[in-house]
């Protein structure tokens, strides 16, 4: 292995690792400084209820009509976001237990799985391009974060045999856009991850305190008589 | 009135004081709801507006509340100063852009939370619409049904300007209507009377268009053996400050009802049939107003489902035989907590009632939503897009649709004018008082519980 693979497997790695982690913490300072309404009314339902539900519907496809009426669309979802998980834990298990990928069902099913993203990828850049609305409302950003899963994926496929005897290019490609990545996703769409546990919760708090969420239960009603909840 | 509290349009700099505005006012929950969208598009198809214009990307909850967004993301977010054109952050330049924003938030929604429910990130363009709009009102940029709503409730304290003769009167008239009808003088419509178990509100529509549903009010807790008041002033329970996004305006009406309630020492305020004044009065007013909620505030729906389950009230469904069907109304399914409620009194007191599709929270909107109605200007596209809505009731072959909201009352009522169906709308209190079986005056007694 040459030393330009090690440092770009390790050193940069890290140091982009690290940038990441600093520009989140801004980030959510930045989340943090907006202020937060408080909360006057009885409670018709159970707020740790409704954020539980909340935060769990992105495993739920039957929750929502959108996701309901389109179990193809939620299908490619969830192989692009299993891509994901696999593309980042290779980039762990290439540098720190190679020998893992020497197992070869191993190899093949992270191949299979990032393949699987990849095709979903230009699926999706497809619908981008094709869609009217998805056209009308999409940035310079929203094309370059998904071109860029999409090379991420397939280099993912071509660096997950970890050969780096026969050619080191994959693996540099690979953790050469992994580090690009690592600094670029704060400032992109990518990092929506860091908010969808925010805006779930607090749709879900917000839900779930009238009632609303989780759906399918009956909903509540103020029991009369005394006050039951009051967090003013 | 409250002085000064409703701005008229000035020119000016509006631009920054809009963005002024923006930065001071924006809360966390808003403030994600900015940032988390991921352009997927998903929401596109859950609206009225796209799916009556598949055609117009306009009309893609999403493309509106981009509109929003883009501002938010050129003046507060990072990545859209840094570098706007990367992140289609987008500037404002003067009135007009805030003209083309009013159209858009006023005029191509009506902020019924449909998309909020069906976005996977959770982002709330419903809320964000909500909010838009209350900047705009902040600087007199309104549809001008808008303003003159908004106008009458700060200056009367109530949103038709009923004056408290008119109302006085309306009330003595209904009462005396109900004394006939159940041939006994011992039915009241008090006001002001302290120290009563519930405090009744309405919606100012029932003085001025349709006072009979007082009177089905007054008959039915006449029959539980309730003892009600409705206050002298702060009766208004309709909230304008809902639809124009003025949380100020929304406060001040709120805070009526709330200290009604209690200078009349009242244990329980009691909603009439109306989706965003129930929305207002149970969950958004008391943030509004900072008023802590020290009594229970309930849809009169509720009431009418404790006096059924209690026996306190008795009905003979036959009274109603024609097919009924039930509107969701949005302020109470989606950004409130009754659903099953209505469906269990319907059931009750009709002998066919059926669902429609989709229902609850998943219903449609009846197009009204939103302030829409009072906004003329919006007219033709609200009836084009509630062919979605139209198609729904359609489909139920009901020959009433039932709703808990005076506003969709008027809404649906368009809408079945517009498309020329077979059907009328009634409301959950008229059923009831139609099937009330009224002890001493010779009626089998039927209670369906
Ligand atoms: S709130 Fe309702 S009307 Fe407005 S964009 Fe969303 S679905 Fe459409
Ligand atoms: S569904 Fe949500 S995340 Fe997707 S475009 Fe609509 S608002 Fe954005
Ligand atoms: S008028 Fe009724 S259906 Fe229409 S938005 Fe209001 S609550 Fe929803």
């Amino acid at each position: 292995m040459s030393d330009l693979l090690k440092f770009v497997e390790n050193e940069v790695q890290l140091a982009a690792l690290a940038f990441l982690a600093v520009v989140y913490a801004v980030r959510l300072i930045w989340i943090f400084r907006f202020r937060s309404r408080k909360e006057r009314t009885f409670a018709a339902g159970s707020e740790a209820g409704g954020v539980g539900y909340s935060l769990m519907n992105v495993a739920m496809p039957w929750a929502m009509e959108s996701t309901r009426k389109r179990p193809g669309f939620y299908a490619q979802f969830v192989v692009f976001h299993l891509g994901v998980v696999a593309a980042i834990t290779a980039t762990f298990i290439i540098p720190y237990a190679p020998e893992i990928f020497r197992i070869r069902a191993v190899a093949i099913a992270f191949q299979a799985l990032l393949a699987a993203a990849f095709l979903v990828g230009l699926l999706r850049l497809v619908r981008r391009l094709a869609n009217p609305v998805l056209r009308l409302i999409s940035s310079a950003d929203d094309y370059l974060s998904l071109t860029l899963m999409i090379m991420f994926f397939g280099a993912g496929v071509l660096a997950v045999p970890n050969d780096y005897r026969r050619a080191e290019w994959p693996l540099l490609l690979f953790f050469g856009l992994t580090a690009f990545f690592l600094i670029y996703v704060p400032f992109s769409k990518i990092c929506h991850y860091l908010y969808y546990p925010f805006t779930r919760f607090y749709l879900g708090r917000s839900m779930g305190h009238r009632g609303a969420f989780p759906r399918g239960r009956k909903a509540g009603t103020q029991a009369p008589g005394p006050v039951q909840e009051n967090r003013g | 009135m409250k002085e000064g509290r409703l701005r008229t349009y000035e020119p000016g700099d509006n631009v920054q004081r809009f963005l002024d505005l923006l930065g001071r006012r924006i809360t966390r929950s808003l403030a994600v709801s900015m940032t988390a969208c991921v352009h997927c598009g998903l929401c596109a198809e859950s609206c009225h507006y796209f799916l009556a214009r598949p055609d117009d990307p306009t009309m893609a909850p999403v493309w509106k509340a981009d509109q929003i967004r883009k501002i938010f993301k050129k003046y507060i977010d990072w990545t859209g100063r840094v570098a706007p054109w990367w992140v289609k952050a987008g500037s404002l330049r003067d009135d007009e852009d805030l003209n083309r924003l009013k159209n858009i938030v006023f005029g191509s929604c009506s902020a019924c939370r449909r998309c909020t429910y069906n976005c996977p990130m959770g982002v709330d363009t419903g809320l964000l619409v909500r909010f838009t709009r209350g900047l705009l009102t902040e600087l007199g940029i309104v549809p001008e049904g808008v303003f003159n709503v908004s106008r009458d409730q700060w200056e009367t304290g109530n949103q038709m300007a009923v004056t408290e003769q008119d109302y006085l009167e309306t009330l003595e008239w209904m009462r005396d209507e109900v004394r006939t009808e159940l041939g006994t003088a011992s039915v009241d419509i008090p006001v002001d009377k302290p120290d009563c178990e519930v405090l009744y509100t309405i919606n100012p529509r029932e003085i001025k268009f349709d006072p009979r549903s007082i009177a089905h009010a007054a008959k039915v807790f006449h029959a539980a053996g309730e003892s009600w008041t409705l206050p002298k002033w702060g009766w208004d329970q309709t909230n304008f400050g809902l639809f124009s996004g003025d949380d100020k305006l929304g406060a001040y009406v709120a805070r009526n009802v709330y200290e009604a309630a209690e200078r009349l020492r009242a244990k329980r305020i009691v909603i009439s049939e109306c989706g965003h004044g129930y929305r207002s009065t149970r969950w958004e007013g008391y943030n509004w107003a900072d008023y802590d909620q020290k009594l229970p505030t309930e849809s009169v729906v509720v009431t009418l489902k404790r006096y059924l389950g209690e026996g306190r009230i008795a009905v003979d469904p036959s009274r109603n035989p024609d097919a009924v069907t039930f509107h969701d109304s949005c302020n109470i399914a989606r950004s409130g907590d009754l659903v099953e409620e209505p469906r269990w009194v319907l059931r009750r007191v009709c002998t066919d009632f059926r669902e429609m599709f989709p229902n609850r929270r998943e219903n449609f909107c009846c197009t009204g939503g939103g302030g829409l109605l009072s906004m003329a200007e919006y007219r033709p596209l609200r009836l084009e897009v509630a062919k979605i809505k139209a198609e729904q009731l359609r489909a139920t072959g009901a020959k009433l649709v039932c709703t808990m909201c005076h506003n969709c009352v008027d809404g649906l009522n368009d809408v079945i004018k517009h498309y020329k169906l077979p059907m009328r709308v009634v409301q959950v209190l008229e059923l009831v008082s139609n099937a009330l079986v009224v002890p001493g005056r010779n009626e089998t007694k039927k209670t369906a519980r």
